[in-house]
């Protein structure tokens, strides 16, 4: 019993100086992570929404109101120029082929997409990592949300945007949460 | 043992995935692009010299009967660690490697070489041992990720090789490639030892 | 999506062998006859599915929220208590089942679909039932991947392959061609 013991505790010692290593790697991480984070989000509020200047993000009890029991959207932001309302940018996190995507896609007022950004994903590399290429996310732009979006190669029109080749899913996960943005905002945020 | 031949051994004579044939989940899976190759071989790498330096250090703390899951605490941390600053500094590769940076833990390599290398050896044999294995280890990954971009997406680094009609071989992105290429790379791997083999076992009968 | 979509999903379409590349070792390691092909499958499936239950009630529990960077060397570690457990549970329980699944077992520690599916069911956000129906689903899948080619390697002993390709290639070059078959079950889901 006394062997077992002393075992034991070895090996709970070198478990204990592990986790401790590790709490202290993960203070000096997680705030860069978090910097990381949000300069990537600000960036890309910017881009998804350009004519803005100024964002301002819903709080929670109205995002709660807008999305209902809706789980893909995570965060929307009013876009503001010169104290004017422009637009909104959406922060979507939907499951692709290689498991989680999150993006983000701006809406004028005037009812148009204008923008669409890859912000994490791990989709195959020359498949649905395409998915972050300008010929893809452009061809969401100027779409009005007035008509469902659907993929096809060579897409035309105001319904049709570009379908990435051999990724089905990937392209089928972003335009259906492009679409949840436009129900929402269809419902909730024009008028 | 001479270090230079500890780090020979680990690059060629025992190449982890060309002779010894372990730790092949991750080689199959990241190696769609170059840079996510390269990405997995240098955090493996850095596993396996921090896992070996301290095992070798611990070597004579260390009862023999917990060994295994004392080593297996050891490297656990080093993945956690390696798994906390790509996630800081280079999130775009973090998110390409997604679940196969925790899965190091269980890459048989980092296991085996502080079991048969680290817990028998001085902390610097072990890290060199720890590199020269990381390095065959990464080589294995670059060539055979090097291959896939180039057949199946045209490009190196993400650099485009040819014109626009270049159609690639989307097949060798996609899974049954990884196994496909990977078993001829073996082969020819097999086949350029055994013709060295037969050379050296000729020169020796001639000799007698 | 529904339970029996993650079965489907698990077994055939993303099979966690041949389109994830998970438990490739013990895949090639241990295919060389089907009856130790089956062995292996059959503790393979026990284990992860356990260990997914174990696993999931720990993290939430125990690590959400402040621990979460413990994830890693917490499941490690329940794996291979888990795995010791059992070993030492079917020793006394049932002789004929561990002289059976013995062997397989202490394997086991290092096969990474353990490892990958604890993880990925907390990724995936399952609920505790979602757990359970991925975690066998995977396994099941590995151990449908496991003898089939079990089942084609044990014709490779009677015919004549090139020097170069025996052993490991083949085997390499089979599960490719394996992998493209279940290409075919894309869009089942």
């Amino acid at each position: 019993m006394n062997e077992t013991l002393k075992l034991g505790l070895i090996l709970f010692i070198i478990t204990a100086v592990a986790a401790s290593v590790l709490a202290v790697s993960n203070s000096v991480t997680s705030e860069r992570i978090a910097e990381a984070d949000r300069l990537a989000n600000e960036r890309a509020k910017m881009e998804v929404l350009d004519i803005a200047e100024e964002f301002n993000t819903i709080d929670e009890g109205r995002l709660k109101d807008i999305i209902g029991s809706n789980t893909n959207i995570v965060e929307i932001n009013e876009g503001y120029k010169d104290s004017d309302l422009v637009g909104y940018t959406f922060n979507m996190k939907v499951n692709g082929y290689g498991g989680e995507i999150t993006f983000m896609t701006g809406v004028s007022k005037e009812g148009k997409i204008t923008g669409l950004k890859i912000l994490n994903h791990g989709e195959t590399p020359g498949l649905g990592a395409n998915s972050t290429k300008p010929y893809f996310s452009n061809s969401f732009k100027d779409k009005s949300v007035d008509n469902e979006l659907t993929a096809t190669k060579s897409p035309q029109g105001d319904s049709e945007v570009q379908a990435l080749t051999s990724a089905t899913i990937t392209t089928n996960a972003i335009v259906d949460g492009v679409n949840i943005v436009r129900q929402v905002y269809n419902e909730k945020l024009s008028n | 043992m001479k270090l230079s031949k500890v780090f020979y051994n680990g690059v060629v004579k025992e190449n982890p995935i060309f002779v010894q044939l372990i730790g092949m989940c991750s080689v199959l899976a990241v190696t769609t692009s170059a840079i996510n190759g390269l990405a997995m071989g240098l955090a493996v790498t850095g596993v396996l010299i921090g896992s070996n330096v301290v095992v070798s250090l611990l070597r004579k703390v260390i009862p023999d009967k917990i060994r295994i899951p004392a080593f297996i605490v050891v490297i656990a941390t080093f993945v956690t660690i390696v798994e906390m600053f790509m996630k800081a500094y280079t999130q775009d590769l973090y998110n390409a490697l997604g679940i196969f940076i925790p899965l190091i833990v269980v890459n048989c390599i980092i296991l085996a070489r502080a079991e048969a290398f680290a817990s028998k050896n001085n902390v610097l044999a072990s890290a060199v041992d720890g590199l020269g294995m990381g390095l065959g280890y990464t080589i294995a990954l670059l060539v055979l990720s090097i291959l896939r971009e180039i057949l199946g997406a045209g490009s190196i680094f993400d650099i485009q090789l040819f014109g626009p009609s270049f159609e690639p071989a989307l097949i060798f992105i996609m899974p049954p490639g990884a196994f496909i290429l990977l078993g001829i790379l073996i082969a020819v791997f097999n086949s350029i030892r055994n013709k060295k083999a037969s050379k050296e076992a000729l020169v020796k009968e001639e000799a007698r | 999506m529904s339970l029996f979509t993650i079965l489907i999903s698990t077994i055939f379409v993303n099979n966690y062998v041949l389109a994830r590349f998970l438990g490739i070792c013990p895949f090639l390691g241990v295919s060389n006859k089907t009856e130790t092909a089956t062995g292996m499958g059959i503790a393979v499936t026990f284990v992860v599915t356990l260990s997914s239950i174990i696993t999931y009630i720990i993290h939430h529990t125990i690590l959400v929220g402040r621990l979460e960077y413990l994830q890693t060397i917490v499941f490690i570690l329940v794996i291979a208590a888990l795995v010791q457990f059992v070993e030492m549970v079917l020793k006394k329980m049932s002789p004929t089942l561990y002289n059976a699944l013995g062997v397989y077992l202490p394997l086991i520690t290092t096969n990474c679909v353990v490892l990958g599916v604890a993880i990925l069911n907390i990724q995936e956000g399952y609920t505790l039932v979602e757990t359970i129906f991925n975690a066998f689903g995977a396994s099941v899948g590995f151990s449908l991947a496991l003898v089939l080619i079990s089942g084609i390697r044990e014709q490779f002993e009677v015919i004549d392959i090139p020097e170069a390709l025996e052993g490991f290639p083949i085997a390499l070059i089979t599960a490719g061609l394996m992998s493209i078959a279940f290409l075919g079950f894309n869009g089942l889901v």
